[in-house]
């Protein structure tokens, strides 16, 4: 059995629930054990609005943790992962690295360098892989059309995802998506981002920006949005009713994260185990086409 | 003492000021600005740039090295980075503008001009560990569903936080 230090990030827990639901679901099933760790901090990403130092030094904290676990971590926020995975390369410099351990002895902790971080859909890739994944299919979901979000921290920047998906033609999430039995669209706005990390500080253009997607996506008439960031779907599901008041009326679209389908291909139930009853957006449409006409 | 070691130390001058391109560039993550031609690629891969022209990556790069000091640290819409990373995909010269972009914001931060969301974030991280409050209601919520209750701590978050002086940075006035 594999087992990871599960980061849960700061949003994901306290706003996205349905996210930790199917996440911690779908690794039971899959035979991924996930270790709760009390010690565990924001990862740092918003701290380097502020200060670098500040963004590094948290980061090298969480990963100090999960060392001395022994243990590598599972990300569910690809901008956790990210922004752990780029320290641990930026600590590969010896000279930063006692630079950042004189700090963390303050808190009796030191970093030697051995921590390894990937975010949740890499983790179900590349430990898993779309085979098994296949052979694990219950529920028949062969008439969804659904659209792959890969969201910017998920691709970029590059370094941190070696051997992964190209960032100008990425496919892991399209084979995900297939490997659960659904039926992956192509669209044109694939590549943009949801403007979430901009919208605490001016929702204007990250609306505009999730306006763009949402009306791409209507137009190619797209059974729903598959997503693997909490932060992506708080825009494109959370704020579809202020894109509504913004610019006008228009058709729903469903959103789910990736745990959610593949937990739902799985056999899982959608309420108590995938968390379907807590979108935003009614997810309806997907559970009928899912042979699921009402909650179970 | 001339006139440029004043600006620095002081108010920030309202024309061009060579020390701000030096500042800037004393920082490893901001190496390589130099490196910049301006040919756009970046503003071509922003998706804010694309929905809201008035943030340009490339003429933010050009601010810097013509040494605007004021008029790029009191810019409202450096704030506006939603950190995609685009900036730096086709970026022929490899310049880390998102890397730059974070130096900018630190110190305008310092200057006094970080916008109230992320001060707040960071004041939530030395108290609960995350940037956001927890209360009962979201402990309820968790519980409904099964999900173990949250642990996390500020203390050791804040210890380091407060080692850099990002907790002493407080919040630009909204008007």
């Amino acid at each position: 059995m594999r087992r990871y230090a599960l980061y849960l990030g700061c949003t994901t827990p306290t706003q996205v629930i349905p996210y930790e639901l199917a996440s911690r679901w779908v690794c039971r099933a899959l035979g991924i054990e996930l270790v709760d760790l009390a010690e565990f901090t924001c990862c740092g990403m918003n701290q380097v609005n502020l200060s670098l130092e500040a963004g590094s030094l948290l980061a090298a904290m969480n990963l100090a943790h999960a060392e001395a676990k022994g243990l590598d971590i599972l990300a569910l926020c690809p901008a956790c992962a990210g922004t752990l995975a780029e320290e641990t390369e930026r600590l590969r410099d010896e000279g930063r690295r006692a630079r950042i351990n004189e700090a963390l002895a303050l808190v009796g902790l030191e970093y030697k360098g051995r921590a390894r971080v990937r975010h949740l859909s890499r983790v179900l890739y590349e430990d898993i892989g779309p085979e098994r994944i296949r052979a694990g299919v219950r529920r028949d979901l062969s008439a969804l059309r659904l659209a792959p979000h890969y969201g910017c921290h998920s691709l970029k920047p590059k370094s941190v995802f070696e051997g992964s998906d190209d960032p100008d033609d990425p496919r892991t999430l399209h084979e995900l998506i297939a490997a659960a039995g659904a039926r992956p669209l192509p669209y044109a706005t694939l590549p943009l981002c949801c403007g979430g990390k901009s919208f605490p500080v001016s929702p204007e253009p990250a609306l505009s920006l999730v306006r763009k997607k949402l009306d791409d996506l209507i137009g190619r008439r797209a059974d729903g949005l598959v997503v693997q960031c909490q932060t992506c779907y708080l825009m494109y599901s959370g704020q579809q009713k202020a894109v509504r008041e913004r610019f006008g009326d228009r058709p729903l679209v469903p959103v789910l994260l990736y745990p959610q389908l593949l937990g739902l291909a799985m056999g899982g139930d959608p309420v108590d185990d995938l968390g379907l009853d807590l979108s935003a957006v009614p997810l309806d449409g997907i559970l009928v086409k899912a042979g699921l006409a009402k909650w179970s | 003492m001339d006139r440029r070691d004043n600006a620095s130390s002081s108010a920030p001058a309202l024309g061009p000021d060579a020390s701000f391109r030096r500042d800037v560039l004393r920082h490893e993550e901001a190496r390589g600005l130099y490196a910049c031609f301006s040919c756009g690629a970046c503003t071509a891969g922003c998706p804010i740039s694309e929905v809201f022209p008035e943030f340009s990556p490339r003429k933010l790069a050009k601010r810097v090295k013509l040494g605007l000091k004021r008029d790029v640290l009191e810019d409202p819409y450096i704030w506006r980075c939603t950190t995609c990373r685009g900036c730096e995909q086709h970026c022929p010269q490899n310049v880390r503008l998102y890397d730059i972009l974070n130096v900018l914001k630190n110190m305008a931060a310092e200057a006094g001009f970080a916008p109230p969301a992320w001060v707040e974030q960071t004041r939530w991280v030395m108290r609960t560990g995350l940037v956001y409050p927890r209360d009962a209601a979201l402990a309820k919520k968790r519980r409904a569903r099964s999900l173990p209750a949250l642990m996390s701590r500020g203390e050791q978050a804040e210890r380091l936080i407060a080692r850099t002086g990002a907790d002493k940075i407080k919040a630009r006035e909204e008007p």
